[in-house]
């Protein structure tokens, strides 16, 4: 296939939308890909519109977008995730509904909702957006949010960074949604292995969004990674010693040191299958001297850490939440930190149990899987000394409660049949098989997803001001766990009877009754995603009887909870003083921890700059031009990076100064609040009484 | 907490002493670079063609964390700088190492164009296929 390239338009033109695929030829396959096509138009329309009849336009830019807080880039970063997730939960079910009408037969082999091609491109957008632009966005912003709060600084390290960052992920984003409307993308799975994703079997436009889109909100990771770690090293408040920290900023520094190491894999792998697609190298192409086998062995040497990236901030909720709705100390602090560290080393030495069938000899193999074995030790600790936290605490059953136990049962499932799995001579057996695909989600959604969904609820009051109502939150948290056991459950037995993975078709009536229990699953997802939506919409409507103005509705232990709800921008009228562990709650057992600071100063924060909304759009247009080579548009968009870059380094850029008088009516008018208001018991947590201010005398922590 | 290793003593001494440093940084560096392109053009063997260039590669890391990045065993982050540098090194050698090791093991199973390579690696021709 030999494409003509147009000198303005490159590659596009009017054969490249859904909806011509639809008029061409009307099936289910093309009405699905059309409606989908829909929904975005629609939406982006809507939102468009909605933003203007609200005159929303100049706060979104003035307070959010050209916003350099490292609070607000965090909001940002999950409502692009939860956007993303939408996506992904649908595109999901489509799959899933698409695999309950699969069943050929030997004379029509083919059958079910969508086409073959169309079902490889969904399966492959679900990895990549779940894995890059939902699971990611929602670490990094969680830790955005939280991480200064918990650190007793202002904001991160290199704030302006950190809105490239958010800029770089949503371009990347973008791309991903963009090729729902403007062609097709690629069909390779999230891995895009080659040599099918080369460009002899994969001519097309797909593989180039995936890697665009890989390459651009990589850069944002990478960018991340390092802005965490410098946060950690140097913006900690006096007296917060490394074994002072709470342990969600350990598992935070133990992503970081991960983006920064595993994060350039990525971008090398990526980088050199693009050399093989634009300028025809042979990294990958056997015949020419190349290795395909090493994608996979670079591609896992990001892929594993990425794995673990995902998963710790997650234990680092658990760890929090676990400690505050039990009333207890976090138990066994010590054994925590030191298996996250391993964790985070260990993991980059178990990439190859990816690829064990490639046909390395058994020596390999064997220290691989060993190596991956070990791995599950720490993880094991930690669970056990979650239990311990919780036992004969005084546990409230909220829904990060909900969440955690969820993750306690379904969690060890999901990490034993990876053990499983780290047996070579059994991976042979199971790999390439659902079995596979069971195991992956067992971990990724009650680690990743439940967890961050936990620390969601956990920290909303922080960030706006009012609670999520607990009766949807436990609700949602229910639905996910019952359609995940649904969804994924079946998927275990499938593999086992020899169903391949990413199979558009198969011929064996046996496995149907899975496949029609698996769908239900899907449809439980769907229904915990609409429930999640609700949350926070009957949140909103009710956010005046769910407002905590105190600030600590959990009565928490650690330092974010020291400030009013929302949280101001510069965070603490006065950088704390640490002295010990869980500071807050020292300061709760000495009495009176509301006592305001002695005196005020003016507080410098970062400028507002158009400098990151610049850059994802110049990014944006760039993996757009580059992925139809439109190659004017690429220079023109390439060069407006380097020149913002430039400017940007020309610029004496001055600091925002907050008065010492602002902050102190804001602080004054806040202890003034504090006074006036009741203490909650831990009993009526859930009720209205609950303002924000609770009865200190019952903290234990 | 520590200060950064920049030295904050006298701002105009420091500037001179920073572009001194970085001018000496982007020479050797681009001497370092032109190596490894005349290395490539020139009718050396493969293998000393390799070497010269991982050569100048690491002599290359090492001007710019110096010279560019401020790394420093001397000032007062001399223990973090240490750590760090250690640290890297490890896992970067836990990726180099085990990519030699798994393409080498896996080398002679490839079945590719053995005319473009030269030297196929021998201990992989020592396995039977089936181990």
């Amino acid at each position: 296939m030999i494409q003509q390239t147009n000198p303005i338009f490159g590659r596009l033109d009017w054969s490249v939308t859904p909806y011509t695929d639809l008029l061409n030829k009307v099936t289910s396959s093309t009405i699905v890909g059309a409606g989908a096509a829909t929904v975005l138009v629609v939406g982006a329309i809507g939102a468009v519109a909605l933003l203007t009849w609200m005159r929303w336009w100049k706060p979104l830019f003035r307070d959010w977008l050209t916003s350099a807080d490292a609070k607000k880039i965090g909001i940002m970063y999950i409502v692009l995730a939860l956007v993303m997730m939408a996506r992904g939960i649908i595109e999901g079910f489509v799959m899933r509904a698409h695999q309950a009408t699969a069943l050929g037969t030997l004379a029509a082999p083919e059958s079910g909702l969508v086409a073959p091609d169309h079902f490889a491109q969904l399966f492959s957008t679900h990895g990549t957006i779940m894995i890059f632009f939902v699971a990611m966005p929602l670490l990094i912003g969680l830790i955005n949010f939280v991480l200064p709060q918990q650190l007793g600084a202002r904001d991160m390290a290199f704030p302006v960074l950190n809105q490239v960052s958010l800029g770089m992920t949503a371009a990347g984003a973008g791309l991903i949604m963009i090729s729902l409307l403007v062609g097709q993308f690629g069909t390779g799975g999230w891995t895009m292995y080659p040599p099918y994703t080369g460009i002899e079997y994969s001519p097309g436009e797909g593989v180039d969004y995936w890697l665009w889109a890989i390459m651009i909100s990589g850069i944002g990771s990478t960018l991340t990674g390092m802005n965490f770690a410098v946060t950690i090293f140097k913006k900690r408040a006096p007296g917060m010693h490394f074994m002072r920290m709470p342990l969600f900023c350990w598992t935070s520094l133990c992503v970081a040191i991960m983006l920064i190491y595993a994060m350039p894999a990525l971008t090398v792998s990526s980088t050199m299958l693009l050399l093989d697609r634009y300028a025809g190298f042979h990294f990958f192409t056997n015949a020419a001297g190349g290795n395909m086998m090493n994608y996979a062995n670079i591609f896992w040497m990001f892929g594993h850490p990425e794995v673990y990236i995902l998963v710790l901030p997650a234990f680092g909720v658990f760890s929090e939440i676990s400690s505050t709705f039990s009333g207890k100390k976090l138990y066994g602090y010590t054994s925590l930190v030191i298996a996250s560290m391993s964790i985070s080393v260990i993991s980059f030495t178990v990439w190859l149990h990816h690829f064990f069938t490639m046909g390395s000899s058994v020596p390999v193999n064997i220290a691989f899987g060993i190596a991956t074995m070990v791995i599950g030790i720490p993880t094991g600790v930690k669970i056990y000394d979650w239990m311990a936290t919780m036992w004969r605490g005084r546990i409230r059953v909220t829904t990060p409660i909900v969440y955690l136990v969820g993750f306690f049962m379904l969690f060890v499932i999901g990490g034993l049949s990876g053990i499983i799995l780290a047996n070579p001579s059994i991976d042979y057996q199971v790999h390439n098989s659902t079995f596979l695909v069971a195991h992956f989600h067992n971990v990724i959604i009650p680690g990743v997803l439940f967890g961050m969904l936990a620390g969601i609820h956990y920290w909303f009051p922080k960030a706006f001001g009012f609670r999520l109502s607990e009766t949807w939150g436990r609700l949602t948290a229910y639905l996910f766990i019952g359609g995940f056991l649904c969804t994924f459950m079946p998927l275990y037995v499938l593999g086992l009877m020899g169903m391949p993975r990413r199979s558009p078709t198969f011929q064996n009536p046996d496995f149907m009754p899975w496949m029609y229990i698996a769908a239900f699953g899907g449809v439980l997802m769907l229904a915990a995603l609409t429930s999640l939506t609700w949350t926070f919409w009957t949140s909103w409507r009710n956010r005046e009887r769910l407002a905590v103005p105190g600030g600590d509705p959990w009565n928490g232990a650690t330092l974010e909870w020291s400030s009013p709800a929302p949280v101001p921008e510069w965070n603490f009228p006065h950088i704390p003083v640490v002295t010990a562990r869980d500071d807050w709650g020292a300061t709760k057992r000495g009495g009176d921890p509301w006592r305001g600071p002695d005196e005020y100063v003016d507080i410098e924060m970062p400028a507002n700059t158009y400098f990151g909304v610049t850059l994802a759009g110049a990014a944006f247009l760039l993996g757009f031009a580059m992925t139809w080579h439109i190659w004017w548009l690429s220079i023109v968009s390439l060069f407006t990076i380097v020149a913002a870059l430039f400017w940007r380094g020309l610029q004496v850029v001055e600091p925002v100064i907050v008065p010492a008088e602002e902050v102190e009516r804001a602080d004054k008018q806040y202890r003034d609040r504090i006074a006036s208001l009741t203490p909650v018991r831990r009993v009526e947590e859930e009720t209205e009484h609950n303002r924000g201010v609770p009865d200190i005398t019952e903290f234990a922590g | 907490m520590t200060k950064p290793n920049t030295g904050e003593v006298n701002p105009k001494d420091t500037a001179a002493h920073e572009i001194r440093s970085y001018a000496t940084g982007f020479v050797i560096s681009l001497i370092l670079t032109i190596a490894a392109f005349a290395a490539v053009l020139s009718d050396l063997s493969p293998t000393l063609k390799i070497l010269i260039i991982c050569i100048a590669a690491l002599l290359q890391v090492t001007t710019h964390l110096r010279n560019f990045l401020h790394l420093s065993f001397s000032g007062n982050q001399s223990r973090e700088d240490l750590l760090l540098v250690l640290f890297s090194a490890s896992l970067l050698s836990i990726m180099a190492g085990g990519t030699i090791w798994i393409l080498s093991d896996l080398h002679g199973r490839m079945h590719g164009d053995q005319a473009a390579h030269a030297e196929p690696a021998e201990h992989s021709h020592n396995r039977a296929p089936e181990d």
